[in-house]
């Protein structure tokens, strides 16, 4: 039974800049960019980070499947903008620009909108890229180098091989279950599909152990690898600029209170309502596209 | 005088131009596939993982629906009736028992099914207890199905849906990982079932296991059916049996070389075999099977 | 001339909590390069005996272990499984439960990183043995993407990889399709006959076993019934079917014939023989 062992985001092969660069630098660049986004209020910070991992994914010839993992953006964005321009996530007072009905229409909720979404499309944008230009051996194999200990980085590294998998038992179990007539809904589906979930997890770790067990693992003494990582000067002064680039500027935004704009920018009424109405209408179609799908398939 | 549509809907299983597709994208897994099958047929489908055979059977419960053509299952349409509702006229033998198994005592186990399906209790109490008989589970009736041991949990695996009294059962590789005497309790099962008119689809590599049972043997191979015949004339074809891979029985092998030749049965079974051999060379010529 | 590599000297065992004994008074020998079939009903100890020989028993699975099991001159239970992985490879019957690793290179350098084998050494070992079990170039595919009989055969290449003397393989072929199980067996052939392994398979395809093994042993309840050749082990097709074993179709249908009266040469295994001998009571009859 042979199956395609695949996250919903996986490593996208190739051989570009990004691609060599070591894997520890790229976690320094996402964890930076993440703290640096969730430090500031600074819009044009949030965008042009956005932008700059934007523009690896051509560099890493990532384009098409970084868009196609972006999707998820848009119900975020319509959502979030939508509300938020109603009801803003900040401090009163609140600046009405508009009225659409009973609606009050702000021009801080658009501010604060675009931050809260700048910072979720910046982490996820520099997620993306570089899971996408990561193979994930090589990234244990570094984690292993910095004494990460070898048992744990095993478990994680099963436990990425293993979604797949148990997605894969889930759905058997299921279909097993159905054709038994289960009803598939509510607390009484949980039982008949947890037990040979957890029966079958059992009997593959029992027999992964003696397999492993036969093979020497778990042995103490020094442990080579076959996975080779290198790490190059050029991935020193990545790794380092990095860092200060990223939380040097978090630093400065949060003792330069958050940096935020919100003062200085006025949006004009008539764009945060048409905003508004765009954000809302996308997000209505996508709800109500998903209520249809579920009732349909029935 | 029956009219072409009411001798159609007698059909047990009737498949049309079925083609299944995976809907993440562009892997054809079933190719155009057309199947009749009478009720209390007993049919074998065999093939290379890959060739269509396990799409196949997932389309006659309405695990997967059609991506074109039409799968009708006593007289029912799949397209239209869910998996649950399709249980009520067939039941799935999932390969590896584990899958189907959760209960706190095999009697549970045994009760889940008809339950599902609208059974009345008594009857439900009458439907276990025959097949606690049957397959010689009366040992371990309030056991755990997780404490026994591996081939008893397949019996109580394909107990399971037989108290369901499908009229259609499909079993996956029954006989793997069991050795010869529960492959024996799995073939006098399928003769039992097919005496009380059932039809049976059996999925499986193990040939002896076929050509002990089944009376028609459907050859598939990347996506289609490639050959649709007797067990006889499908194992006798050399060329089929070389080109999908497949290995004849043994004593099917042996009689293609002996008795073949000289107008005797391409026997299935070593004991017809030595049935035909027993008479061609016995001077006093009794017909005692050897059996 | 005989060279025991496996010796086992009566040897008793059960397993941790369990009552009933698996293994009682097994007291046999194994020859280098010998291939051994291990036939008997579930249960009846084939999996223990395996372990008896790489060390997980009694070293890893604990139990209460009486007598001694001798591998290549060592004293199993003196030794850490690791120790013995240098010696006896075991490969287990469900080909997607020994996959632990992302890619099939890593797999097969599991055992040798382990081992500290350098990297050097790595580099040429794992391409070569891939290559052994017709698997060139898949370093870096997801074992998970393979098909059952390449899964096996990269189970098979990550303990090959440590260069064992000896490989078991427990129940190899019964989750595989019969490409996967024809390729399996290939595999254990050409180990046995081009590498000189000692090659011990537990199987329940009888046909197979009868056409490869030097030797057959029979387990019933934890005990040796029955060890010999093939010949001598499938021709005995009444005391087998008393074991509820399967028989080689072939000796089924001589044995039937024999009960009447019809059958003087020995009981057939294997095709060829078979129908050689039935055309030649067939022309002898016309």
């Amino acid at each position: 039974m042979s199956m395609q062992a695949s996250l919903p985001v996986s490593l996208i092969p190739g051989d570009s800049l990004i691609h060599r660069i070591n894997p520890l630098v790229k976690i320094v660049w996402v964890v930076g960019y993440i703290i640096l986004a969730f430090s500031t209020q600074n819009i044009i910070i949030l965008y042009s980070m956005a932008l700059f991992a934007f523009l690896l994914a051509p560099i890493a010839g990532v384009t098409k499947p970084l868009l196609k993992g972006a999707l998820i953006l848009v119900p975020i964005a319509s959502s979030l903008l939508a509300l938020q321009i109603i009801a803003p996530a900040v401090e009163k007072p609140w600046t009405p620009v508009a009225e659409i009905g009973a609606l009050t229409i702000y021009g801080d909720g658009l501010y604060y909108g675009l931050v809260l979404l700048g910072r979720i499309v910046a982490s996820l944008l520099i997620a993306l890229v570089m899971v996408m230009t990561t193979h994930p051996s090589d990234l244990f194999t570094s984690l292993a180098k910095i004494k990460v200990p070898y048992t744990l980085n095993f478990m994680l590294a099963m436990t990425m091989q293993l979604i797949p998998v148990f997605q894969r038992e889930v759905g058997i179990i299921l279909s097993a279950q159905k054709s038994r007539g289960m009803k598939g809904s509510g607390f009484a589906a949980v039982l008949p599909s947890f037990v040979p979930v957890f029966v079958g997890a059992i009997e593959r770790v029992q027999q992964l152990s003696i397999s492993l067990e036969s093979r020497g693992f778990g042995s103490d003494g020094v442990k080579t690898s076959f996975r080779q990582v290198r790490t190059r000067p050029s991935d020193w002064v990545l790794g380092i600029l990095g860092a200060i680039i990223l939380l040097g500027l978090a630093v400065f935004s949060i003792t330069k209170g958050l940096w935020s704009l919100s003062a200085l920018i006025m949006f004009p009424a008539a764009l945060v309502t048409w905003i508004f109405i765009i954000a809302a209408t996308v997000f209505g179609i996508i709800v109500f596209g998903a209520l249809a799908l579920a009732i349909f398939k029935k | 005088m029956t009219t072409p549509s009411s001798e159609k809907s007698d059909l047990a299983i009737d498949v049309s131009g079925a083609r299944y597709v995976y809907p993440t994208g562009n892997v054809v897994a079933l190719g155009g596939v057309d199947l009749q099958v009478e009720h209390g047929e007993i049919l074998g489908i065999i093939g290379q993982n890959g060739s269509g055979k396990t799409t196949l059977t997932k389309l006659f419960n309405g695990l997967l629906k059609p991506t074109g053509g039409k799968v009708v299952i006593n007289g029912v349409d799949t397209d239209g009736h869910t998996v649950q509702q399709m249980a009520a006229h067939v039941g799935y033998v999932f390969q590896n028992p584990n899958h189907q198994l959760f209960a706190r005592t095999v009697q549970a186990e045994l009760e889940f099914g008809p339950r599902n399906i609208g059974v009345p209790e008594e009857e439900i109490t009458e439907r276990v207890a025959e097949a606690v008989e049957f397959f010689g589970l009366a040992g371990v009736i309030e056991e755990h199905p997780y404490r026994v041991s591996f081939p008893i949990r397949k019996l109580v695996g394909i107990a399971s849906i037989v108290t369901m009294r499908p009229s259609i059962l499909i079993f996956d590789e029954p006989s793997t990982g069991q050795d010869h005497q529960t492959t024996k309790i799995i073939n006098d099962l399928m003769r039992g079932l097919r005496e009380k008119g059932t039809t049976v689809v059996c999925v499986s590599h193990d040939m002896p296991l076929l050509a002990d049972v089944v009376e028609r043997v459907v050859v598939m191979k990347d996506t289609q059916i490639i050959a649709d015949a007797a067990p006889r004339d499908v194992f006798a074809d050399k060329e089929l049996m070389a080109r999908t891979n497949l290995q004849a029985p043994q004593a099917t092998d042996i009689a293609l070389q002996t008795v073949v030749p000289l107008g005797g049965p391409t026997a299935l079974t070593p004991g017809e075999l030595a049935d035909d051999l027993v008479s061609r060379l016995s001077k006093a010529s009794t017909s005692q099977p050897t059996r | 001339m005989p060279d025991p590599v496996i010796t086992f000297d009566n040897v008793t065992y059960s397993y941790a909590a369990a009552e009933e004994t698996a293994l009682e008074g097994i007291s046999l020998e194994i020859n280098a390069g010998e291939y051994v079939a291990i036939l008997g009903l579930n249960g009846a100890g084939k999996t223990t005996l395996g372990l008896c020989v790489n060390g997980v028993i009694p070293t890893m699975l604990g139990g209460e272990l009486e007598g001694t099991v001798t591998v290549d001159g060592l004293n199993v239970a003196d030794y850490p499984v690791r120790e013995m992985a240098k010696i006896v490879g075991m490969v287990f019957d469900n080909p997607e439960f020994q996959m632990s690793q992302l890619s099939a290179g890593e797999e097969v350098a599991l055992g040798l990183e382990n081992a500290g084998v350098p990297y050097e050494d790595m580099k040429r070992i794992i391409p070569e043995t891939l290559a052994l079990v017709g698997l060139a170039g898949f370093e870096d595919r997801s074992p998970l993407g393979l098909s059952g009989g390449q899964q096996q055969r990269l189970a098979i290449a990550a303990v090959l990889a440590m260069n064992p003397k000896i490989l078991i393989m427990d129940e190899p072929t019964s989750n595989l399709d019969p490409i996967g199980k024809q390729e399996v067996f290939d595999m254990a052939a050409k180990l046995n006959r081009e590498k000189g392994m000692t090659v011990i398979v537990i199987e329940h395809e009888v046909e197979v076993m009868a056409k490869y093994a030097d030797r057959v042993i029979v387990l019933d309840a934890g005990k040796v019934v029955m060890n010999g050749t093939p010949q001598e082990i499938f021709g005995q097709v009444e005391a087998l079917a008393e074991l509820k074993l399967r028989v080689p179709e072939s000796a089924a249908v001589a044995s039937l014939l024999k009960a009447h009266k019809l059958w003087n040469s020995p009981i057939p295994i294997t095709t060829e023989p078979a129908v050689a001998a039935i055309n030649d009571l067939l022309g002898a009859k016309s």
